[in-house]
Order: C-alpha cells, then structure tokens, then sequence
C-alpha cells in the first residue's frame, strides 16, 4: 500500500541531495575535457550529429538560434578582458554538464526531465510536453527545442539512411540534449551483464570522445575508482559536491563550470595555458 | 473643495433596477460593431495559432535562449489583471467599504475573464498542446505523476483554484441578480434566467446563508489571490537565473497584479459609465476613490521596483548587477524606460484631483498604465533570457508576427466575454446597490433626526424649559 | 382543517418588522413568529433580529472542506511522490515538503471554496421549485412576509397584515 510505504520510508524520501541522498549509485558517469590538448576542430560536434540523429537546421535558422547542437563549442575572443587575436579565440565544448542537482529537473511539469541512477540527467522525449522550462532554468543553455519539424527537411534521401536506428528522431515540441550517449552505455552495460562482470573502462565511450583527434575528451564512470576520468578528477583534485574546490596545489588546471551555482556538474574541464602575449 | 455623495440616496429601487436591466437590452450598432472587432482579431489568434500548431513553436521567433517569449509574458500581465477584481470586491466587502457595490460586479467579471484569457497562454506556449492534461494530476494505469516541485504544476493549480474561486464567487453574488432578471425577461432569458437563479426567492433563509457564505468566499478569496500571484512569480523566482530569482518577486507580482487590475477597473468603468450612462451608479466620488487607491499601489509598486534594483545593486552579484544593468542600458532599454515613465510618473496625475475628475483624462492614463504593465511584464521576461550566465549564449529577441496576433488576439477575446457579459448579466449589482441607497437614506434620516432633537434641545433649554421627547 | 399559506407585501421593512414583532408578541394565538419567512429585496440583518435566533451552518462545511483539502493534498501529493516511479530529481528529497505545502493550501481553498458552495445550494433552500406565492415585487421593492397558518389563524393574520398597510395579500391553500 502506498500509505504503508510512505510512511515506512520516510526519512528516506525526505533526504535531499546534500544529506545524502540518492547517492548509491553503480554508475555515475563523467567526463574530462583539456582544453590544452583541444585544437578546436568540432569534430565532436560532427560526431555528435552522425552519432544522435541531430538535425541539420540551415543557415537560416541557425542565425535565428534554432540550432540543434547539443554539443557546440563556445568561441570567445576577449578573455580576462585581454585580446589575443594573435593567439586566436579561446574555445571549449560545451555539452549538457549532466548536474547531480540539475536545475532543469525540479521545474519539469510532468517529470519528463529525471534523474537516473546512473547519475544521468535523462529526457523522455515522449513525455515531454514542451513547456521549455528546463531550458530557462539551466545556466549553461544546453537544452535544445525542436522549433520545428526538423526531420523533414534535415535528411532528403538517401541521406535518411545514415540516421542511427538505436534512437530515435525527434518531432516538434519536444526538447532534447546531450545523454552522454545512453544508448552506446546501455550497450556497454548490457554486454557486462551477459558476460556477468562489470562494465570495464573505455568500454562505453561518448561519440565526441571516440571522434577527438587528440583525446582530448576523456569520459567513463567516476564510480569506477581506476577509470581514466575518476582518475584525472582526482589528479586534478576537482571534487563532487561542492561549490568551491579547495586545491592544496592552486597551479592545477581543473575546474567546473558554474559549479558555484550548486548544481554539481559531472564534467570537468582542465584550463588552457596560454602564454602571455 | 468637491462636496458629493458617492451615491444619491434618494434614487427609487425601482429605478435601479430599471437602469441595470436596461444596459442590457438592445445592443446597439456600436454594440455589435465591437462584438465584430473582437471577433476578427480573434481570427487572427486563431490563424496564428493554427500556424504554430501544425509547424511548431519556430515561427513564434522563439530560439535558444528566448525559450519563453511574450506568451509568459501575456500570460502573467492578464493574471495581473485579473487580480484586482475579486481581491479588491473582497477586501473592500471585508471592511464594509460600500463604494465598491456599484463597480465590483464587472470587476469580478474583469477578473474571470482575464483569468480565462492568461489560462490559454500557458498552453498556447507548449510545444505539444495536445498533451497539456499531463500536467494535471490524474491517476493514469502508467503510474505517472506530474512533477508536483514545478511551479507550472503550482501554475496548474493556482489557476484552476482561483479560476474556480472568483467564477463562483461572482455567481454567488449574482444569484440575487439574477432572480431580478428572471422576474423581468421574456423568451429565452427567461429560461436562461430560471436556470441560472437557482429558485432564489429572496427568503430569509437564504438571504442568511447568502451573507455567511459570501463572507466565507471573502476570506478564501483574499489569501488565494495573493497566493496565486505569488505562485505565478514562483516560475521565475524559483528559477536560478539571475534576474528571476528574486526574493521580492512575490510581493513585487502582487503589487503589479493590484496595479494593472486597479488601471483597467478605471478603464471600464470609464467605458460603462459612458456606453450604459451609469452615471447615476457609477458616480465621480467613487472614481476618485478607485483613483486613490491605485495611486497608493502605484508608489507600492515604485517602491518594490526600487527595492529590487538597490538590493541587486548593493548585493555585487554579477549575473544579476549585469542583467539590471542591461534592462536599463541594454536593446530592451526602451521597454524599460516606458514603463518606468507610464508605471511611476503617469501615475502622479492620479494625485491631482481635477485630472482624477476628469473621465476621458482619466482614461488615457489607465492605458498607459496597463501600457507599462505590459511592458513590465516582458522586461521581467526576457532580458535574463537573452543574459543569462553563460555569455556564449546571449541573445535579442523581438516576437514575431505570429506571437503578436496571438497576443492581440487575446485582447479580442477577453473583449469578446466581457461584451458578452455586459448583455446577458447585470454589471452593476442591483441589489447591493439599493442596499447602499438603503443604508445610507437611513443613516442620512438618523443624522437630520439627532440634528432636529439636538436644536430643539438647546431650543427647549433657552426658551421654555420643557424637555424635548421626540428623539429618534 | 386544511393549512394555508399567507403572504402579505409591505413597501418598506419598518412595516414588516413591526407586523412581525407584532406576531412575536402573539398578537394571534396559534400562530408562532417561527412559522415566518421574511423575504426581501436586500439582504438586512437588522431586521431579521426579530425572527429570533435562526442558526446558518455553512460555516461547518467550509471548514469541513479545508480540514479535508490539507489532508488529502498532503497524503495525496506525498502519496504520488512515493509510488512515482521517477523519483531522484535535481537533488530534491522525494517528498519535498516546501512545494507540497504550496499546493495544500491551494488545496485547502479549493476544497473549501466548493464545499462552502455546496453548503450554501443545499442550506439555503435554492434548486427547488419556487414557491406558488412568490411575488415579482419582492425582487423589487417590496418585503413579503410569508406564513403557513392553520384556517382558523387565516382570518387574523390577514387582518394583522391589513394594520400593518400591507399592500398586497396572497394565499393559498396547501392541502
């Protein structure tokens, strides 16, 4: 009985993420990214496109930002308010940050936007009503709206038949962004399961990490103590959980992104070095 | 210096009632030639609408950044507006004030139907309008819920409250209304009036109940329309953009809620006492007193405007000192500035009682005001939209033709139900309304009988020293 | 001895009250001031003192109706939040108590709202067939006052009512 149930569980259903709550989780997948070692090549963004059935809007309405990029890569020209035309922009892949308190979630009118235990912040496409209110609420705009009926004109054939078939194509009025391609970890994890042993690292890998030239990208569970990101976190000292990281060493280059904003990003990125001009 | 009654006392029950019945009777051509304009600017609505329905939300203009554009914005200037009616009818009948009996029956229409106009915006605004009941909380064998931490879910039902709220709360106090109206229709509203009236018969009885539940409706109806408007201030301020998340958004809302609901109770009342030649009901001193009071909320809204810039200002938050340093300076500034200008300067004109006197001045400047509630409303919308944390994504919005037709459109529509209104109901209250005359004739008789037994007093003391007996 | 129905019509409540508080003081025997329904064209409370004390229960459902409201929101919300099969949400407890509050107390009105209303249709005597007698002149200016009275009172009554400068009087025999 449910009555039974809330009130057996209720100390467990009034934990909050700061008292602990949910954080048994098997998996939590994350991810690395150097800037130092990115050149900038968007090649993940391609990968991106080829890998989730993103739809290619047209010049037209990219100007007018109806763009479906769930990975882009953020151009600036003037940081620390210094110009370096001569160093060129500095840049970094934004992709969704997968928040463990993600601020889209909670504002979802019909829960279509949630949490999964793999850490994941998953979008039910199906459930999705289209209030957009997720979009508004995440400091890092990573969330794409399907303005239009793209999949009509995205692919004229034969080029629909290049589209992945382990996801789906999306219509209007849905939002839509980065999963970490759930799909390529589902395969992962189902592999293991058969083969009745844990997922091992590199074993699910993103299409932007597969795509990066240089490596650039590095993602895997941060559960897994001697994966390759759980590792690079914990060489760069970066933390879950917090709002500020307190470094013993300040010269190491990882940080998150807004994570003074209590949203508890899982990728972190390492600072570009640049010389002085 | 002016020197009048709210209302003549002497006026015959028989003529209020005459009066009221007869703004409802043969709508002129003026009458039918509004009815047509609302009509086709419903049309446009609807064409627009039927665009973006079967394209999707792209040709509204919306992108990236502007996920919401002026839809929430509409959204939350008609709550504005509906909040004034039924909050104000309640206070004022809490606090016995009985001016507000001759102009609360179209306020609280006012606030029905403005109510009924927000609520579509919401849905017009969805991607997939076709799935909107998923917001409601409704057992489904998928064993799916909505997400009750939403505030659009709160949106749900604070609506859906209100709206059932202050419709029942202008039909209780329309029964009595009603009956008079069944008493003298003919044909179809006879029927309609029948039906309506529920069987009232003006018993004691019911005349008891009536007074206890419309008390109890009251008191419901004042903290609900405060929590609704706060509510809706919710979608923004529980939100972590800099800009909305704001601490004063509740209050703030409610005051400007308060505020374009006093300016368009002035804009109608101008229009009724014109059109209806209520001038009798409808009279200057209440006016005055309608004008006082939004001119107390204007400078409430002023001061909660000032507020939320000093303690963005003072509190060094960078987001957020940037983002109000944009509205002020930035591709939306002109919006600020007008509204700024019409919501804290026009204002002032209330203060000075020959301009308050004056109807079509008046008039002018409660559309300013709603001008710069409108535009209060988009400047709370979109500059954190197009500034929020992450620069790389900045971006100016204007709407396009489609958002604006709908938005236009919803003028016609809410023309349409209140044009509707004014011919099938009162919108003066004829009973309240002799009840008013009622109270005040006998008060008036009471004050000339104590002044009469006071003179013959001092008469009687003076002269022959008999004490005068003829009191009350 | 058959029951019969008077109505008399006033043109204004001094009038009325005094011919009630003159059936108050039983001026006719047999008839008891509790048999009398006063009807008006406004609501007025001070007349309707000489009546006596004549309880309204709306109240009791309105506050019926909020009692239920809160609880029911509070069970049914916490209820959905705990069997909803996706629960771990931006880092909020399962069953935040803040947001449910929000909406038990829309509940709470909503429920109250239209239990009151409810009590009022049902407490009031409305959604019944008006009665025979009722005059169109009550929803105008005049105070009806109505009264069932055995035959033998009719005669009385009337007379009482006529002292009284009532202007119109009606009756009919209920059976």
């Amino acid at each position: 009985m449910s009555l039974e149930n809330l009130l057996g569980n209720w100390s467990q259903y009034r934990k909050g993420h700061e008292e602990g709550g949910f954080h048994d989780y098997k998996h939590l997948w994350g991810m690395a990214i150097d800037l130092d070692i990115c050149i900038g090549c968007n090649a993940c963004a391609t990968a991106c496109y080829a890998e989730n059935n993103l739809a290619v809007v047209g010049k037209e309405r990219f100007e007018k930002g109806q763009a479906m990029h769930w990975l882009r890569l953020e151009r600036y020209w003037d940081q620390n308010e210094l110009d370096h035309p001569a160093q060129g922009a500095s840049f970094l892949p934004m992709m969704c940050q997968q928040c463990d308190a993600a601020t889209c979630e909670p504002v979802c009118p019909v829960a279509a936007t949630y949490h999964t235990p793999d850490g994941l912040n998953a979008q039910v496409y199906n459930r999705c009503i289209g209030s957009r209110y997720c979009s508004n609420n995440c400091p890092y705009r990573n969330r794409y709206f399907n303005f239009y009926s793209y999949y009509e004109d995205s692919w004229p054939e034969p080029l629909n038949m290049q589209l992945n078939p382990d996801l789906t194509v999306r219509d209007k009025g849905v939002m839509e962004k980065c999963t970490f391609c759930v799909q390529r970890i589902r395969v992962a994890k189902d592999n293991a399961k058969m083969e009745n042993r844990p997922v091992a690292d590199g074993e699910a890998m993103t299409a932007c990490a597969q795509a990066c030239p240089t490596n650039a990208i590095v993602f895997g569970d941060y559960m897994d103590k001697d994966s390759q990101v759980a590792k690079l976190w914990k060489k760069h000292q970066v933390k879950l959980r917090l709002t500020k990281q307190n470094k013993e060493n300040p010269e190491l280059r990882g940080y998150r992104i807004f994570e003074e904003l209590n949203v508890d990003p899982s990728v972190m990125y390492l600072e570009r070095v640049r010389e002085e001009v | 210096m002016y020197n009048e009654k709210d209302i003549n006392e002497q006026i015959a029950w028989a003529k209020i009632n005459a009066d009221v019945l007869r703004s409802m009777e043969n709508p002129r051509k003026g009458y039918w030639l509004a009815v047509l304009i609302c009509v086709l600017m419903l049309i446009c609505a609807a064409f627009a609408e039927y665009i973006q329905y079967t394209t999707g939300m792209g040709p509204a203009n919306l992108n990236n950044p502007h996920m919401w554009g002026m839809y929430i914005s509409t959204f939350v200037f008609w709550i504005g507006m509906s909040h004034s009616g039924t909050l104000l009818s309640a206070i004022l009948h809490i606090i016995h004030a009985d001016w507000r009996k001759p102009i609360y029956r179209f306020a609280e229409a006012m606030t029905t139907f403005s109510l009924m106009t927000a609520g579509l915006f919401p849905i017009i605004h969805l991607g997939r309008v076709w799935n909107m009941y998923w917001v409601l909380p409704y057992v489904s064998d998928r064993g799916h819920w909505p997400n009750f931490r939403s505030p659009l879910v709160w949106d749900a039902f604070a609506i859906s409250t209100y709206l059932s709220a202050s419709m029942l709360f202008l039909f209780i106090g329309m029964i009595p209304d009603l009956a008079i109206c069944r008493d003298n229709a003919k044909g179809w509203r006879k029927k309609l009036y029948t039906v309506l009236s529920l069987g009232w018969m003006g018993t004691d009885r019911q005349w008891r109940n009536f007074r206890k539940t419309y008390l109890l409706m009251a008191c419901f109806l004042i903290p609900l329309a405060v929590s609704v408007h706060s509510i809706v201030s919710a979608d923004f301020a529980m939100s972590i953009m800099p800009g909305w998340h704001v601490t004063t958004f509740p209050p703030y809302f409610v005051a400007g809620a308060l505020y374009s609901g006093c300016a368009a109770i002035i804009t109608l009342f101008v229009l009724l006492r014109y059109f209806f030649r209520f001038e009798e009901y409808m009279t200057t001193p209440i006016m005055e007193k309608t004008c006082k009071l939004t001119f107390a909320i204007a400078m409430v809204w002023t001061y909660l405007n000032l507020v939320e810039f000093c303690s963005v200002w003072y509190g060094h938050d960078i987001y957020n000192k940037e983002v109000l340093i944009a509205k002020a300076t930035g591709p939306y500034a002109w919006v600020f500035w007008i509204m700024i200008f019409c919501g804290s300067v026009v204002p002032f004109t209330l203060a000075v009682q020959k301009l308050r006197r004056h109807m079509p001045t008046m008039f002018v400047v409660s559309l300013l005001l709603n001008l710069s509630m409108f535009f209060e409303r988009w400047m709370i919308v979109a500059p954190t939209l197009s500034m929020s944390h992450d620069p790389h994504q900045w971006d100016i919005m204007y709407a396009s033709v489609v958002q604006w037709a709908i938005v236009f459109g919803s003028f016609g529509w809410f023309g349409l139900l209140f044009l509707v209104f004014v011919k099938i109901f009162p919108s003066v209250s004829m009973y309240e309304v002799k009840e008013m005359v009622f109270h005040r004739r006998r008060h008036l008789v009471n004050e000339e009988a104590a002044a009469r037994f006071h003179r013959r007093k001092d008469d009687s003391q003076t002269t022959t020293g008999e004490p005068g007996l003829e009191g009350a | 001895m058959s029951k019969h129905c008077v109505m008399g019509l006033f043109s204004d409540f001094d009038e009325a009250f005094a011919a009630i508080s003159d059936i108050r003081k039983t001026k006719v025997p047999g008839v008891s001031v509790d048999d009398v329904t006063l009807k008006s064209p406004i609501e007025h409370p001070e007349i309707e003192e000489v009546l006596g004390e004549r309880p309204v229960h709306v109240q009791k459902f309105t506050l019926f109706g909020a009692i239920f409201g809160v609880t029911f929101g509070f069970f049914f919300l916490a209820g959905a939040q705990a069997t909803f099969l996706v629960q771990p949400q931006g880092g909020k407890a399962v069953v935040p108590l803040p947001s449910n509050f929000v909406l038990m107390y829309e509940m709470l009105i909503f429920f109250a709202v239209w239990c009151t209303f409810f009590a009022y249709l049902f407490l009031s005597g409305l959604l019944r067939k008006r009665h025979t007698l009722y005059s169109e002149k009550v929803s105008l200016d005049q105070v009806g006052i109505l009264i069932d009275v055995d035959e033998d009172c009719l005669e009385p009554i009337k007379d009482l009512f006529k002292r009284h400068k009532a202007l119109e009087i009606r009756e009919e025999v209920l059976r």
